[in-house]
């Protein structure tokens, strides 16, 4: 065993390249699955930390629907129902020009009814002035941290820009966190008097929600039913933390599509792992042999390679985890971002490192090494105690394997089909069914490079002669070696490729999409803090001003509210629309001359794709909201697609909006203009018409159209991070794969040599080989990536996200997949050509 | 010092009008407790740090007095109270003492300008104690709100004056007589009907009660000392009809405690024969007796006749009583004696343990009297305020 041991560490000493390779092999895998994680879990726990500090020790809340709860509530609950503990909560969103990028969460309270609810509004030896903090208009309270960073002190102000108004509130408090939870917590935070929160967001008279601390006992339970029936239509009481829940359940999908493209990082890994160990069995073939012949057992030699692996992924492990930490601290903001540009405000201090975290990671990246080692661990058993084998017998036994592989493969592609053609909504089947799928490819892919190599040859010995033969037949003559490394090289390319063709079909389709939508000529909104769900309200005066430009012609009027209902969050639409915007409508089913008149006078609702898809609606079937006055149900008129928003989006008519809801707001404007109208000049004489202090935003439709696809490019930041960094984990593999490969042939080139061929000629044989492999490697990795395109398209998406793209494949993909494999693998062929050129037959044949 | 005549008559209830704005401040932070109710626990001393008084109407000269409107809340002034204590009996002898206070405080002297509902610069604070004397227990309990949506408030007009679900009204046909009391928390209920009994007695001079010796520093008072008072108590199972007696003190001002004063005792009592006595020592930490301390007797007919402290009336304590919260120690019994009039008295509580531990800790309770006028036994019931003894630990 000593001896098994010191020849091992021989031979890795004498291929430090390889060695590093493979443990860089798992340091990338691992660190691309500790970065999603960490990044993931930072921003998952920033959120919770938040919506913990602001939920406080609430037991039950009582939620609105639109527009949230009438003031008189609060005394209804306290005085008529006598719940001792309700205390009533205001929140907006805001940001400061002093605080950059950083949304604000606007949390306004009644310090009398706070002592049971949040101790740090009220708590602390330094206290809260409530005097000052009740009666200075627009007092603000936030973290002494957080007030530093905006260089504002206590009886200063904070410049705080809410819907496009500039206020500039007193500082009439600081909150000194004391422990990492309170900085977390409080560090968004902007404490207001509920009448200051109001004011600041044009919130007069409603309430977002009254928390309350019910017991849990049977007098709890009596008190419950009464203030269940002293609420208001429309309202609701809910136990705490089911809105958090729910709002933490909306990222669900994301963050797996993201840990799903993390895990990709370390599959590749794997492959790396698993070539780079059966690369150095086979080499050591002889080694092996000759250790069995002096009495070491086969269960020695398999402990021995396990026990390399298993170093091996430590190194690359520990390393991973370090590396991952570096990477989740850029990810984190990237991840964070798209949050809050699709689903919530939350804002993260830093990356949280939790060790279970980085132990998982470690652990993952171990267990695949162990995997991945174990079949060349098996094989290097199987070396007989010989002192040598004979080389072309591996290679046999490598070529019958292909149809073996290819049948494995098949059978692997069928399995996966057959899991993607269940008609469940789990996302979590749907990768299931793609890791065989692409599994399944892999293996095909040998016989697809025997085939495709078979038809080169000709071409090859036509065009570089006896060179070029040497070259094709080299590949399938070294299948052993060969068929890892293009498997590897297409799997990346696929992809790489499939990710691409899933991102642009989405922006296609989003494109087109809102060149369809934006049917006005200029959108009149308010700036937001999140991209997609404004709901501050345009002031009327503001809105007769605009609509009385001399130039606009007609308009839409748009009014958008969230809706956190128990079965998730959506938008809710009100819309007065101009007939011309009917056609901003793509129907998937309904739709429809009628289902216009039922929407503008019968009460239906158009609903988006999402929302259907997520609540299993069709046309004809009805959606229930909590509406202040009548029934509140709605029959669907039409689902149309929609990509602003994955929770989905229900539009009615602002006649059906104003007979259910109490809410007279207009979030956003479409304005048609007369003919012949410069829209750019219409924009800059409307922006000017915003009264002081307010800021609008008015773009043309062609600027709207570039904002949204901003947006959308920035929330598949990370998608492409992640489709780059998985390219260069499987890179790295190809580039070890075939050095070793290359470097293997030493012996048989320096035979070449000795026979006379030149050091250009071997430059030219080994780059025309793998040259061959990535042209070979591309050619296979096109139709896999469009596979996996379309699984991520059709399958993955939908599930996820409720959306329908249309694919969309040009020839630039085939020809990018091309591009990608071979300078790939060419480049990866450089060095080891580089080497071989250069060494010495002799030194090459010194073994004989 | 030189105080005039009857300037200290109603020093007695400034307590908690000096507590009540720094009381807001400090009480609504939850001090870890885990119940539904407010609570904190101030220091006395850390109260008594001078409020402003800039911008808010001043107690200057006397007043007329109109009523039923001075009823009312006075808004101007930084600290109002209405504060009704009183003895009630069921038919079968059972005894049951109450206290409910309505404390409103000016947080600053105007309320933001803001289209808010919520807006306001009126804090309230209420306290609410019942004394179940044969059932040895004794329940206090506080509430929190301001001034706005409907939490809290006051009218004049009809008279309603609110904390949440506690309040008092008159809406009676004696405009605003009777007054109608309601409380509750839990198990324990009041709901009262209360006269007037006989008419306001205006305290101090002509209803300006001053607080020191300078100008403004003083505030408007009268009392209502025997209110016949009727109604329901419920405690726990029991529903009780109950008559007895109630006094309430009304004063609103924008003033402060005199200079080194620990704290009070202060006397309530209404005696058999119609009378009614009102004495108070404010303590300073030498334990010596301020000059503001004072003394009122008012006859059957609502007369009122002032006492001089220390030689028109001298009380003395006869025990204490520790309280089990911190060991504090309080006086618990005195004698009262009015050697001019040959009265004798003595005042025992009827709990021991009549201490309200909330925002701020004091004992206040219901006593029994027993003594003499002469050769003629003489008795009553009462209320006995006690303040400035948590904290104090028996060093001796």
């Amino acid at each position: 065993m000593k001896l098994l041991r010191r020849a091992s560490l021989r031979y890795h000493a004498r291929h430090p390249a390889q060695l590093a390779l493979s443990v860089l092999g798992v340091a990338l895998g691992v660190a691309v699955v500790v970065a999603i994680d960490l990044a993931i879990q930072s921003s998952r726990e920033a959120f919770k930390i938040s919506a913990e500090t602001v939920a406080g020790r609430a037991t039950h809340t009582v939620v609105g629907g639109v527009g949230g709860l009438d003031d008189g509530l609060i005394r209804r609950l306290r005085l008529e129902v006598g719940v001792r503990a309700a205390a009533p909560v205001v929140e907006g969103v805001a940001s400061s020009p002093t605080l950059p990028g950083m949304a604000l969460r606007i949390l306004g309270v009644d310090p009398f009814s706070e002592g049971p609810f949040r101790p740090f509004v009220v708590g602390g030896a330094a206290g809260l002035d409530v005097s000052s903090f009740i009666t200075t208009s627009g007092g603000v309270v936030l973290s002494a941290p957080t007030a530093e960073e905006a260089g504002t002190a206590l009886g200063d102000t904070l410049p705080l820009l809410v819907d496009g108004r500039m206020w500039r509130l007193p500082v009439v408090g600081l909150l000194e966190p004391s422990e990492r939870l309170d900085r977390v917590g409080l560090r968004d935070l902007l404490l207001m008097d509920v009448s200051s929160a109001q004011e600041v967001l044009g919130r007069q008279g409603r309430l977002s929600r009254i928390d309350l601390r019910i017991p849990e006992d049977l007098q709890g339970g009596v008190l419950e039913e009464s203030v269940r029936a002293a609420l208001p239509a429309g309202a609701r009481l809910e136990p705490a933390g089911t809105r958090t829940a729910a709002l933490g359940g909306m990222i669900a999908a994301f963050d797996l599509n993201l840990t799903a493209l993390s895990l990709l990082a370390l599959v590749f890994g794997m492959f790396l792992i698993y070539n780079a160990m059966t690369f150095s069995v086979v080499q050591r073939r002889e080694l092996l042999g000759s250790l069995r012949a002096l009495g070491v057992t086969r269960r020695e030699v398999v402990q021995g390679i396990l026990a390399e692996a298993f170093a091996i992924g430590i190194m690359g492990a520990f390393g991973g985890v370090l590396l991952g930490v570096v990477l989740g601290r850029g990810l984190v903001r990237m991840v964070t971002r798209t949050i809050n540009d699709l689903y919530f405000v939350v804002s993260v201090e830093g990356l949280s490192v939790p060790v279970d975290v980085l132990a998982k990671g470690a652990v993952l990246g171990l267990g695949a090494t162990m995997l991945a080692s174990l079949a060349p661990a098996l094989e290097a058993a199987s070396a007989p105690p010989r002192v040598a084998q004979i080389r072309s017998a591996v290679e046999d036994s490598a070529r019958r394997a292909v149809p073996r592989a290819a049948l494995a493969g098949g059978v692997l592609c069928s399995v996966g089909a057959l899991l993607l053609a269940v008609p469940a909504r789990s996302v979590g089947l749907s990768f299931a069914g793609l890791l065989p799928v692409m599994l399944g490819m892999a293996l095909l892919t040998p016989l697809g490079t025997v085939g495709l190599v078979g038809l080169a040859r000709p071409v090859l010995a036509r065009g570089a002669g006896i060179l070029g033969t040497m070259a094709s037949r080299g590949v399938v003559t070294a299948m052993s070696r060969t068929a890892p490394a293009v498997a590897a090289l297409v799997v990346a390319v696929s992809v790489t490729v499939g990710l691409g063709v899933m991102i642009q079909s989405f922006r296609s389709t989003l494109s087109r999409w809102l060149g369809g939508t934006l049917q006005a000529d200029v959108y009149v909104s308010l700036p937001s803090v999140q991209a997609s769900r404004a709901e501050g309200t345009l002031d009327p005066a503001v809105l007769a001003s605009l609509t009385g430009h001399p130039e606009v012609d007609g308009w839409s009027t748009y009014r958008g509210v969230e809706l956190d209902l128990p079965e998730g969050r959506f938008r809710l639409v009100a819309l007065a629309l101009d007939p011309r915007g009917e056609a901003s409508f793509d129907f998937q089913s309904g739709g429809g001359s009628d289902a216009f008149l039922s929407f503008r006078e019968e009460g239906a609702v158009l609903v988006s794709e999402p929302f259907a898809y997520r609540r299993g609606l069709e046309v004809g079937d009805s959606v229930t909201l909590p509406v202040a006055r009548g029934g509140g149900r709605f029959p669907v008129a039409g689902i149309f697609y929609d990509y602003g928003s994955d929770q989905g989006v229900v539009m009615m008519s602002r006649r059906t909006f104003d007979h259910a809801f109490d809410d007279e707001g207009v979030t956003s404007l479409g304005l048609f203009l007369k003919a012949g109208s410069d829209p750019e000049a219409v924009v800059r004489e409307l922006t000017a018409r915003a009264p002081p202090g307010q800021t609008l935003v008015v773009r043309t439709n062609a600027a709207l159209r570039e904002g949204s696809l901003e947006v959308f490019d920035r929330t598949f930041q990370v998608t492409a991070v992640l489709r780059f960094l998985a390219f260069v984990v499987a890179f790295v593999g190809v580039l070890s794969a075939l050095m070793a490969l290359q470097l293997e042939r030493a012996r048989e080139l320096g035979v070449l040599r000795a026979n006379g061929l030149t050091p250009g000629q071997v430059w030219k044989l080994v780059t025309t080989q793998t040259g061959l492999m990535g042209v070979v490697a591309g050619i296979l990795a096109a139709p896999m990536g469009l596979v996996l395109a379309a699984v991520m398209i059709y399958v993955v998406n939908k599930r996820s996200f409720g959306w329908t793209l249309r694919m969309e494949v040009g020839p630039s993909v085939i020809l990018e997949a091309l591009i990608l494999a071979t300078v790939g693998a060419t480049l990866a062929g450089l060095y080891p050509a580089w080497r071989m050129s250069r060494t010495s037959p002799a030194q090459a044949l010194r073994g004989e | 010092m030189s105080v005039g005549r009857g300037a200290g008559a109603g020093v007695s209830r400034i307590m908690p009008a000096a507590l009540l704005a720094t009381a807001l401040i400090s009480a609504v932070s939850g001090c870890g407790r885990d119940d539904a109710g407010t609570s904190a626990v101030l220091s006395l001393t850390e109260t008594l740090g001078g409020a402003d008084t800039v911008g808010y109407a001043r107690a200057v000269d006397p007043r007329p007095f109109t009523f039923p409107l001075d009823h009312g809340p006075h808004p101007d002034f930084r600290n109002e109270w209405w504060y009704v204590t009183g003895n009630l009996a069921d038919s079968s002898g059972r005894n049951v003492g109450f206290q409910l206070t309505l404390f409103r405080s000016s947080l600053a002297p105007a309320a933001p300008e803001t289209k808010s509902a919520w807006a306001t610069n009126q804090a309230w604070m209420g306290h609410f104690a019942v004394t179940d004397e044969q059932g040895g227990r004794f329940r206090s309990f506080q509430r929190f709100a301001r001034g706005a949506v409907g939490l809290a408030g006051a009218e004049p007009d009809p008279l309603n004056v609110w904390v949440e679900d506690w309040s008092l009204r008159g809406d009676g046909p004696g405009v605003p007589w009777p007054l109608r009391l309601r409380a509750a928390d839990g198990e324990v209920a009041l709901d009262l009907v209360l006269d007037p009994g006989k008419p306001a007695v205006l305290q101090g001079d002509g209803g300006l009660s001053r607080k020191g010796p300078e100008p403004g520093n003083a505030s408007y008072y009268y009392s209502f000392t025997r209110m016949p008072t009727r109604g329901q108590v419920v405690l726990e199972a029991d529903t009780l009809q109950v008559v007895g007696a109630s006094w309430l003190d009304r004063e609103w001002s924008t003033s402060a405690l005199p200079q080194g004063v620990d704290g009070w005792d202060w006397f309530a009592l209404q005696l058999d024969n119609g009378w009614e006595l009102m004495v108070y020592a404010l303590r300073r930490a030498d334990g010596s007796a301020h000059p503001l301390s004072d003394g009122v007797l008012v006859d059957p007919s609502g007369g009122r006749h002032p006492l001089a402290y220390g030689t028109d009336i001298v009380v003395l304590p006869t025990d204490t009583w520790t309280s089990p919260l911190d060991g504090s120690l309080y006086p618990s019994g005195w004698t009262v004696t009015l050697p001019g009039r040959r009265w004798s008295l003595e005042v025992q509580p009827v709990l021991e343990n009549q201490e309200l531990d909330l925002a701020f800790r004091y004992w206040e309770g219901a006593v029994a009297v027993s003594g003499t006028d002469g050769d003629r036994a003489l008795g009553g019931r009462g209320y006995v305020e006690l303040t400035g003894y948590a904290g104090s630990r028996p060093e001796r």
